[in-house]
């Protein structure tokens, strides 16, 4: 069992520069929690004084009934070879973020699809606002309150007399001579 | 001197230069790129959006089609977030066993490779040769998993499944046999002079700039950064083999084969290690009901070394037996978007699907 000398001494790094709290997860594994105007800082901190350099991943996660969205930025030391979680949580209301795409290039690409998929703006984030989706002009899809059911039931549509795949059923069953049940209603998540 | 007028290029995507649904819009000067920005969208399947909607095992037969052609690290990343969240321990055979498929994977995912990158360079033998010599290794996958491209082998808690009788020697007779076929590669691929003069010197990531663009795997390799999350993150049983990371300096395309010839050799002697050195007993740590099945609140990252390189899986759960957001990394990410949009410009257009096929983007991985 190592004794995390180096995650404690990366938290205590982060969390004394900006007086803010973390933990140490497990081995190579740290997170501190900032408020979100802290976060290109820590970042940049990070980045240029304790060797951080790779981003390597950065997500959010709708947190619906708390009204907040988590942003998780995920990011590397190569030389310490442990990974800093740095986590922030802004408002579901009109949510604005920071754009750190000038700290990395490649948080633009992660910035426009959260913009499309879950309605954050970045201010200064350039690029097209359709990344992956075209023409979309329903809620973010990625918000926990975007029904897919509903959306699939609205939008697309059945070929007449197919709904159940009965006729493909009653061939299958006429040529096997076997009764074909109807797999689709028998396992249905509903 | 003719000034050249600047014209749009779409290269996809319906272009059989293109490494999947994507597109590359270029502006062009005569032959040469001056810029050029990725466009995706074609096989958007919303798949981390189902994912909700499905519980913890069920998301198996969704998160293996992030990528087709190398589906088993997204399953095996995602099982080790699912470990991590529920603490759940591995059997040791089951960690083996997971290096075998994954080493396998990357040894499948390798002759596409090959396939691309030749096929890219007018080379159009080498295709035929390594896409047939893939075969084999699904004939392998089939007999352990049942399935030739997808598998929904890795599980949280092990495999799915003990390996087969006979299994074991049909594996290491196809290693025989693909390690005698690498020689053959190597004189028409390697060794030809076509293939040579169009990789040395093109697409070059440049060392000093590559960590933070955010390249990984062979592409990093190819720079002369070792790195390889097998080596500095070990999981399953990765520090118990015995295996090379090959680095080449240059951070062109010949780099980068280079890097991937040798890589292939070394999945080979991990899998002959890890077939010797298995051991009996259990294979899997068997979650008791996996429809009614919860896992912690809490968010874990995952990371595996695939053959395009780091693949992490951020995944939370609060705690219901269904995930609650799961979202998922890939390389191409990075090197299908900002990379190819930084190494583009300067570049020939014949180059282009020459220089996706080494960068190894997988557009499945950038929409999901």
């Amino acid at each position: 069992m190592t004794d995390l000398v180096k995650e404690n001494k990366l938290l205590d790094a982060v969390s004394q520069a900006f007086k803010i709290k973390g933990k140490v997860i497990r081995n190579r594994r740290v997170e501190v929690y900032a408020d979100k105007n802290m976060v290109s800082s820590i970042l940049l901190f990070a980045k240029k004084q304790l060797g951080y350099i790779h981003m390597a991943h950065m997500t959010c996660v709708d947190w619906i009934d708390q009204g907040e969205f988590e942003l998780v930025y995920t990011i590397y030391s190569p030389i310490e070879k442990i990974t800093l979680f740095v986590k922030t949580r802004i408002d579901r209301e009109n949510p604005e973020m920071e754009n750190i795409d000038s700290i990395w290039d490649q948080a633009n690409t992660y910035e426009r699809e959260m913009r499309e998929m879950f309605g954050i703006e970045f201010p200064g984030l350039v690029g097209e606002h359709d990344f992956i989706l075209e023409d979309w002009d329903q809620i973010p899809p990625m918000r926990k309150e975007f029904d897919t059911h509903k959306y699939s039931a609205e939008t697309f549509f059945s070929r007449p007399g197919r709904e159940d795949a009965k006729e493909v059923r009653d061939e299958l069953s006429k040529r096997s001579g076997t009764i074909v049940p109807d797999f689709a209603k028998k396992y249905s998540r509903e | 001197m003719v000034r050249e007028k600047e014209t749009t290029l779409y290269l996809g995507p319906q272009h059989p230069g293109i490494t999947g649904n994507m597109m590359v819009k270029l502006k062009v000067q005569g032959d040469t790129v001056v810029s050029a920005s990725t466009h995706v969208g074609y096989l958007h399947r919303a798949f981390e959006k189902l994912i909700e909607r499905r519980n913890w095992i069920q998301a198996f037969t969704l998160l293996c089609r992030f990528c087709v052609p190398e589906p088993d690290p997204m399953e095996l990343t995602y099982a080790r977030a699912v470990e991590d969240l529920d603490n759940r321990e591995v059997p040791e055979r089951a960690k083996y066993i997971r290096v075998i498929v994954m080493e396998l994977a990357r040894m499948q995912s390798f002759m596409l490779w090959y396939a691309g990158q030749a096929g890219s360079a007018g080379l159009y033998m080498i295709p035929q040769w390594s896409v047939g010599d893939r075969n084999y290794i699904l004939d392998l996958f089939e007999d352990l998993t049942g399935g030739r491209i997808y598998h929904m082998y890795i599980w949280p808690g092990g495999v799915r499944r003990d390996i087969p009788e006979g299994w074991a020697d049909k594996t290491l007779r196809t290693m025989d046999y693909i390690e005698k076929r690498l020689d053959e590669y190597n004189k028409v691929l390697f060794d030809n002079t076509i293939f040579q003069k169009r990789a040395q010197g093109v697409g070059i990531v440049p060392k000093d700039k590559a960590i933070e663009w955010g390249v990984v795997g062979p592409v990093l390799r190819g720079t002369g950064i070792k790195s390889d999350v097998r080596i500095d993150e070990p999981y399953e049983v990765y520090d118990k083999i015995d295996f090379d990371i090959p680095t080449q300096e240059g951070g062109d395309i010949w780099a980068r084969a280079l890097v991937r010839k040798e890589e292939i050799r070394q999945s080979i002697r991990i899998i002959r290690q890890a077939i010797t050195h298995m051991p009996g007993g259990a294979y899997y740590n068997k979650v008791s009901n996996p429809m009614k099945w919860t896992v912690p609140a809490g968010q874990a990252w995952a990371r595996t070394e695939s053959v395009r390189g780091e693949i992490g899986f951020h995944v939370t759960s609060d705690g219901g037996n269904k995930p609650y957001r799961v979202h998922v990394k890939g390389a191409a990410y990075t090197h299908g978007v900002t990379v190819l949009e930084k190494i583009l410009p300067g570049q020939n257009i014949a180059d282009v699907s020459f220089i996706l096929n080494s960068l190894g983007v997988c557009p499945p991985e950038i929409e999901r």
